[in-house]
């Protein structure tokens, strides 16, 4: 069976990670250093899944002067179903099917 | 280390525009958070590879001609080194100038030289190999192998005798001319000896010797002009 999207090992790191503070603006050098992911993983990611109006982007202006503004995200409502249900499934499997399987005591 | 980074990130990003796209902006205005070069460098490679997907992403909503006339220019570019990689070192067309190989190889025929597949299967009897020779100044000579090294090669009353056994010779328009051989010539190593399939006007081994294997630089792979 094909891998249901956005249920790559990186994606559900990236779930985690925003699903820690969900009402919270991240950026993406925050999001790289909590997930360990690297910008060239973290950014298609994050890209696919504003294409899909799971995630929420905005332009933050720079508080300290000669900084840029900064890109950041959260996750929508939908998203934040999505990444619920993506995570609880990833830990469902990973305690596995012997786990699922419960012998009666006799 | 860090300047350089940063300079083909923004490069990369931005090109000849003001501002590039929002999310190699965005791995852009974080740059200046990593700390140190191996960080900054690692984090500008992601940078390009964000930066290349927002380009795929961006070229797929274009209309679909203009897609269609980028791929066509792309290609006409890239076929140009292409063609030239092929014709010098694959497979290269000629011109035969010269009637020694008829009635194998006309006057004026085109052919086909194949540069690489003797390399991988070795010069073999009846090959007719494309080489300069410098009795032959100009221009690259074609001439069938007649003899490898270890042969011993010589003419009787216009048949071709190697190793004393005749030479059965389908490919000769008139059989048994082959005159001016001197005396038999046993091939030394790395050397062959070579005739014109116009054994009466063919300058080859029986003037010049036995020619050089290193001196071969092509196989005649096919005619393509005048159309079979």
């Amino acid at each position: 069976m094909p891998r249901p999207t956005h249920a790559s090992p990186q994606t559900l790191r990236l779930f985690e990670a925003l699903l820690t503070e969900p009402d919270r603006w991240r950026y993406g050098y925050d999001l790289s250093r909590e997930t360990g992911l690297a910008s060239g993983t973290l950014y298609p990611i994050l890209m696919r899944l504003a294409a899909q109006q799971l995630l929420d982007t905005d332009w933050e202006a720079s508080d300290e002067p000669g900084r840029p503004p900064r890109h950041t995200y959260r996750l929508t409502a939908d998203g934040l179903a999505l990444a619920r249900e993506r995570l609880t499934a990833a830990a469902r499997k990973q305690r596995g099917p012997a786990a699922a399987f419960v012998p009666r005591k006799a | 280390m860090r300047r350089v980074a940063r300079t083909v990130l923004v490069a990369a990003v931005r090109g000849r525009r003001d501002r590039g796209g929002p999310w190699g902006e965005a791995a852009l205005a974080e740059f200046d958070q990593t700390t140190g070069r191996w960080e900054a460098l690692r984090w500008a490679a992601g940078g390009l590879r964000a930066v290349w997907h927002e380009r795929r992403a961006r070229i797929k909503t274009l209309p679909r001609g203009v897609r269609l006339q980028r791929a066509l220019v792309g290609a006409a570019l890239l076929s140009v080194p292409a063609a030239v990689v092929v014709n010098q070192f694959l497979l290269t067309p000629r011109y035969v100038p010269s009637g020694s190989m008829e009635p194998t190889v006309q006057v004026q025929d085109r052919i086909l030289v194949d540069r690489v597949s003797f390399r991988l299967t070795g010069v073999r009897y009846g090959d007719i190999v494309e080489f300069t020779t410098p009795r032959v100044p100009g221009y690259p000579v074609l001439k069938r192998v007649i003899g490898l090294p270890g042969d011993t090669i010589e003419c009787r009353g216009g048949q071709v005798y190697r190793d004393g056994t005749a030479l059965n010779e389908p490919y000769l328009d008139t059989p048994a001319a082959t005159e001016n051989c001197g005396a038999a010539v046993t091939v030394p190593a790395g050397e062959l000896f070579v005739l014109g399939d116009h054994r009466v006007v063919s300058q080859d081994s029986r003037q010049w010797g036995t020619i050089p294997v290193d001196a071969v630089d092509g196989r005649l792979l096919t005619k393509f002009w005048p159309l079979p």
